[in-house]
């Protein structure tokens, strides 16, 4: 017996072990009915032809490896970042199961988010008493101070009426009258996590600011000195939070994070649960509506939010998840534009590392191809930097992309003699990737942890930034945006180039003349 | 067994460098040991020298026979490659303590040395001495004695404590250490009539193994390389190779003369830096083969091989004429590569705007001048500073340079490309000549520069630092210009000798004074090249002008 009580093996060891590696051989010969391994063989090679990434990239229906969740996730994303609310899912509560483990298993935090549990019989009759019982035992039970609400697909097929629902609930007592209940529809069907975002950072902000589904009057917009911040769905929003909250503290500026979820997702170990941290106050929320400007570091994941902001007489600029010298640039300039003020001499001297960091190494980026896959606009913030190190980001994929992106993307490409041989791929999915990888290989692949398998099949180093990152920690905690997280971003693509030189040059007595300690 | 001294002092009479040729005998016996300047940021020790010379023969245990410092910062930091071992790359190190310095640390050098064999068994055992036992009187070459015999295997001792001067001086101590312990102390188990040693090739990002090819076509046999991919017994028994080629002129002359004094190995000192180099050394190869032997058809099948490599890398080069149109280069580095990757340079169609002659003998200055026309501009010691500026002026593209001075290029902000020893790309031969010029235009070309060179965009014109700096500096220009008398002060004032601080002036003082004709007369007026020796050449340029215009004569700026 390989298992034993005083050698406890786990799984890497104990599959190995001769029995199981037997009784496998026998299971698969006996029962499984094996196909010829050349056969196997033949097909996988075939898999990796230009003939069939024809046949891959002509499929109508099916999505393989989808690069994208739903809508749901995003509008989760989105409560947790507002002071001491729950998100509340109106819908089946296996989808909210779902966001909580993606979250937990991504930020290595738990993620509290409720669902309005409907059954069966609430898919026939609609969802209504789940709405007023859930309001109320989510009120009573985690003493929110605001709930927002959000749909699964289910409600969504019923045609559940959110604002008559939430209405209803309070009038048979399940909150306060005063109580808020910001609501947003979220349908999985519609759009993906980066839609989530929008709709349900569109409806907070229209709770507040339009007169909470009709109960007060509307806020009268006195324009001050403020600008408010969107950061759009981010993986990496604990630490590009507070690098931007740092920078604007630099700048002397007066902001308004709209929806801050860096303390939520980052809470201390110290004996306290935290189930509620941090967030941008109620009363912030509201008052964000005299802002100045409003600024959405993704524009794809605030196409709504951003031109409701505009309707209230703000001024909106969006950016496209900035990575790198040129991005920071931008940023920077726009903002010192509209607050007026000066870009302080720390941030200059950050923008001066960056550049040094980038011109000592990046030879080594210099000429290379990489492939990039995630939501619209970190992938464009991504081929940007590579562009600027002189990379060719020769496929840029999207499932989440759309036309628009796709033209944007184009634009980019323009803009840059690096980017002729490049593509954008709108729509679609992580086999189509793999097709991509096969027939025009590049040097390394940019992802979320998904991307290990297309590392593994394609040969394709996999660089992991994005969302989900399941299998490597912490990397939230670090940002990409500012000079500072361009940094970040330079050193996580360098540390990939060199563990691959040295895994290419490791073998003794073989490619190991070349096994150097500089590089 | 001769004396350190001894040996210095003959490394110090090597006819062979043509730095030492140029010298008097008073100065000729005060050694090539350039003075460091106390307070000065610059080189390298004997010690260091001696290493990185030896440290590529690939089989040996190199010993370092001192405290961590000398190995902790020395262990395996270049980019050699080897074919076979990699004992080579294993820091070993006494790494002596307190008590070895008190009580002396001979008995702990054996038994690191007893260790070695009984461990590793390596063909021979180099021990390297350093400062610090070296000052507590450590006898390396009596351990290193003892252990041979006892242990039956070569112990070489190499006596260059870092305290005996220069890097370059490093080298040759070890070329010394060569000559006396491992050269000819084996025979080969047979000889025939093409083998060649190459001395003074390190093998740097595997750079031979890009001529080898031709070489092994051509039948010709590295016999032993030192020390580039070296095994000892090749070295040991290289005594017995027909011919030599000698590829870093400076680092170990001694080696390659001394060779042909005591085993009639002739040598011919040739680069595979650049198309020409390549093919003229391959010339050479085969006509010294022949001389001593070789058929003499070998240089049919030579002109064959190299009309064929020659045509294959022009056409790979000439696709870059177009871009590098204009382009201009400031060449800074040492030795060899300065004029021999010149011509390479030119041959990819750039213009060089300067070459620094910083490590050149007289001998390379000419070369230099018949590649680059008699105005060359050969750069002695420039200054971070003036290199700024050179840069900065749009005088230069793109700088060629050691890793220490690439910092220079980035703050100017300009393309940099590294072709010393910390490079990982191979410049050597036909192919290489190709990818350097690939190397330069990728560096050329890439978009970074055009980010490092544009200021921040919250900028303000003439407000950034180096904005402030240039304007500093033309504003001094500026005010020596309308100031005769200043301008004249500030160009007498401009250092000639820095071992014994001598400036412009007070030579042309001397020289006009006691008419002086002499370099020899000038060092003992002034003391200038009474240090290291190296400004000789400028003394003697500073005399051909005086002599050509006895008027002020105009002062040789970097550059300019």
């Amino acid at each position: 017996m390989t298992q034993n009580a005083e050698h406890v093996l786990d799984h890497f060891e104990l599959f190995r072990g001769p029995e199981y590696q037997q009784m496998l051989a026998n299971k698969k010969k006996m029962f499984e009915n094996p196909r010829d391994p050349a056969e196997v063989e033949r097909v996988r090679e075939w898999a990796k032809t230009p003939e069939y990434r024809e046949l891959n990239f002509a499929r109508e229906a099916l999505t393989v490896n989808p690069a994208k969740a739903c809508q749901p996730l995003g509008a989760v994303f989105v409560a947790v970042g507002f002071e001491g609310t729950i998100p509340f899912v109106h819908g089946s509560q296996g989808c909210v199961a779902y966001y909580r483990s993606h979250f937990s298993r991504h930020f290595k935090e738990p993620t509290s988010c409720v669902s309005s549990s409907m059954t069966e019989d609430a898919a026939v009759f609609g969802g209504l008493n789940n709405m007023i019982d859930g309001l109320a035992n989510t009120y009573a039970m985690y003493k929110p101070k605001m709930i927002a609400v959000s749909t699964t697909c289910m409600a969504e097929v019923i045609g559940d009426d959110l604002n008559a629902f939430i209405k209803t609930s309070k009038e048979k007592g399940s909150v306060p009258e005063e109580f808020d209940v910001p609501f947003a529809h979220t349908p999985a069907f519609v759009g993906s996590h980066i839609t989530g975002y929008d709709n349900a950072m569109k409806g907070v902000l229209e709770h507040f600011w339009d007169g909470k589904a009709r109960t007060v009057p509307a806020l009268e917009r006195v324009p001050n000195e403020s600008i408010n911040f969107l950061g759009g769905f981010d993986g990496y929003t604990v630490g590009n939070l507070r690098e931007i909250k740092r920078i604007f503290d630099l700048m002397g500026v007066e902001y308004t994070i709209l929806g801050d979820n860096s303390d939520v997702w980052d809470t201390p170990t110290d004996g306290e649960f935290r189930m509620y941290d941090g967030g941008t106050t109620l009363e912030a929320a509201a008052n964000a509506v005299h802002a100045k400007a409003t600024f959405s570091m993704q524009e794809f994941c605030t196409e709504k939010t951003l031109p409701f902001i505009a309707n209230h007489g703000q001024e909106t600029v969006a950016f496209n998840h900035p990575i790198g010298v040129a991005g920071t640039d931008k940023f920077l300039m726009e903002v010192a534009r509209i607050t007026g003020k000066e870009i302080p001499e720390e941030l200059a001297k950050e923008r001066g590392r960056l550049v040094d960091a980038i011109a000592d190494s990046s030879a080594h980026i210099h000429g290379k191809k990489f492939a990039i896959y995630g939501d619209p606009d970190l992938c464009m913030g991504l081929a940007a930097f590579l562009l600027e190190l002189g990379a060719e980001p020769t496929h840029v994929l999207a499932t989440n992309g759309n036309k628009d992106w796709a033209a944007k993307m184009q634009q980019l490409f323009d803009s840059s003699p690096f980017g002729a041989n490049c593509h954008a791929y709108p729509g679609k999915d992580l086999w189509h990737m793999r097709s991509l990888l096969f027939t025009e290989p590049v040097d390394f692949l940019i992802g979320n942890t998904y991307g290990k398998y297309l590392d593994r099949d394609t040969g394709t180093p996999l660089i992991r930034i994005g969302f989900p990152i399941f299998d490597r920690h912490h990397h939230h905690r670090r940002p990409v945006w500012g000079y500072q997280g361009g940094m970040n971003v330079l050193i996580t693509i360098l540390d990939k180039i060199f563990d691959e030189i040295d895994a290419n040059t490791n073998v003794p007595s073989k490619t190991d003349y070349s096994f150097d300690i500089i590089r | 067994m001769t004396s350190l001294s001894a040996t210095i002092q003959d490394v110090f009479n090597e006819p062979g460098c043509g730095k030492n040729a140029n010298k008097s005998e008073a100065e000729r016996k005060k050694g090539c040991t350039k003075q460091l300047q106390p307070g000065g940021a610059a080189g390298g020790c004997a010690f260091d020298g001696a290493k990185i010379a030896l440290q590529p023969l690939t089989d040996v245990a190199h010993l370092v026979h001192g405290p961590i410092a000398c190995e902790g910062n020395s262990w395996d930091n270049r980019g050699a490659r080897s074919s076979g071992s990699n004992l080579w790359r294993t820091g070993f190190t006494t790494d002596i303590n307190e008590t070895d310095v008190v009580f002396g640390g001979e008995k702990r050098l054996f038994k690191a040395i007893r260790e070695i064999i009984e461990k590793y068994d390596p063909p021979a055992v180099f021990v390297y001495q350093t400062c610090v036992p070296a000052m507590t009187g450590d006898d390396i070459n009596a351990v290193c004695k003892a252990a041979k015999e006892k242990f039956g295997k070569p112990v070489i001792p190499v006596n260059s404590p870092g305290f005996v001067g220069p890097k370059n001086l490093g080298n040759k101590l070890a070329g010394e250490a060569l000559l006396e312990h491992v050269i000819g102390t084996e025979e080969p188990e047979y000889t025939t009539p093409y083998d060649l040693n190459i001395i003074g090739e390190y093998n740097l990002a595997g750079e031979l193994w890009q001529v080898k090819p031709l070489l092994d076509e051509l039948g010709i046999r590295i016999f032993a390389s030192i020390s580039g991919d070296g095994r000892y017994k090749d070295v040991a028994s290289s005594h017995r190779a027909k011919a030599a080629m000698m590829v870093c002129s400076k680092a170990m002359i001694n080696v390659a003369r001394k060779m042909e004094e005591r085993y009639g190995i002739p040598f011919f000192e040739g680069s595979f830096y650049g198309i020409e180099d390549s093919s003229d050394s391959l010339r050479e190869i085969a006509r010294l083969l022949i001389e001593r032997g070789a058929p003499a058809e070998l240089m049919d099948r030579t002109e064959a091989v190299i009309a064929r490599e020659e045509a294959k890398a022009w056409a790979a080069i000439a696709k870059y004429k177009p871009r590098f149109k204009g382009k201009k280069v400031l060449l800074i580095t040492g030795g060899v590569k300065s004029w021999s990757v010149v011509a390479a340079l030119q041959e990819a169609g750039l213009e060089l705007v300067g070459t620094s002659v910083k490590k050149s003998t007289k001998e390379d200055k000419e070369r230099i001048k018949e590649l680059m026309g008699q105005d060359a501009h050969m750069i002695e010691d420039m200054t971070p500073r003036e290199m700024y500026k050179m840069l900065k002026d749009a005088k230069a593209d793109i700088m060629l340079s050691g890793g220490r001075s690439q910092f220079i290029a980035l703050k100017a902000s300009m393309p940099w490309l590294d072709i010393n020893q910390e490079r990982h790309h191979a410049y050597m031969g036909y192919v290489g000549m190709v990818k350097l010029v690939e190397e330069i235009d990728k560096a050329l070309y890439n978009p970074m520069w055009e980010q490092v060179r544009k200021p921040a965009p919250w900028d303000r014109a003439g407000e950034s630092w180096q904005d402030r700096a240039m304007a500093q500096m033309d504003a001094e220009a500026a005010a020596l210009a309308a100031d005769p008398v200043a301008a004249e002060a500030a160009r007498r004032a401009k250092k000639i000798c820095h071992c014994k601080s001598v400036s412009l002036g007070a030579i042309e003082d001397a020289i006009a004074a006691q008419g002086l004709t002499t370099v020899e007369g000038v060092r003992l007026a002034t003391d200038a090249s009474g240090g290291c020796g190296a400004c000789a050449v400028r003394v003697e340029e500073i005399l051909a002008s005086a002599a050509a215009e006895p008027a002020p004569i105009p002062a040789l700026q970097a550059a300019e």
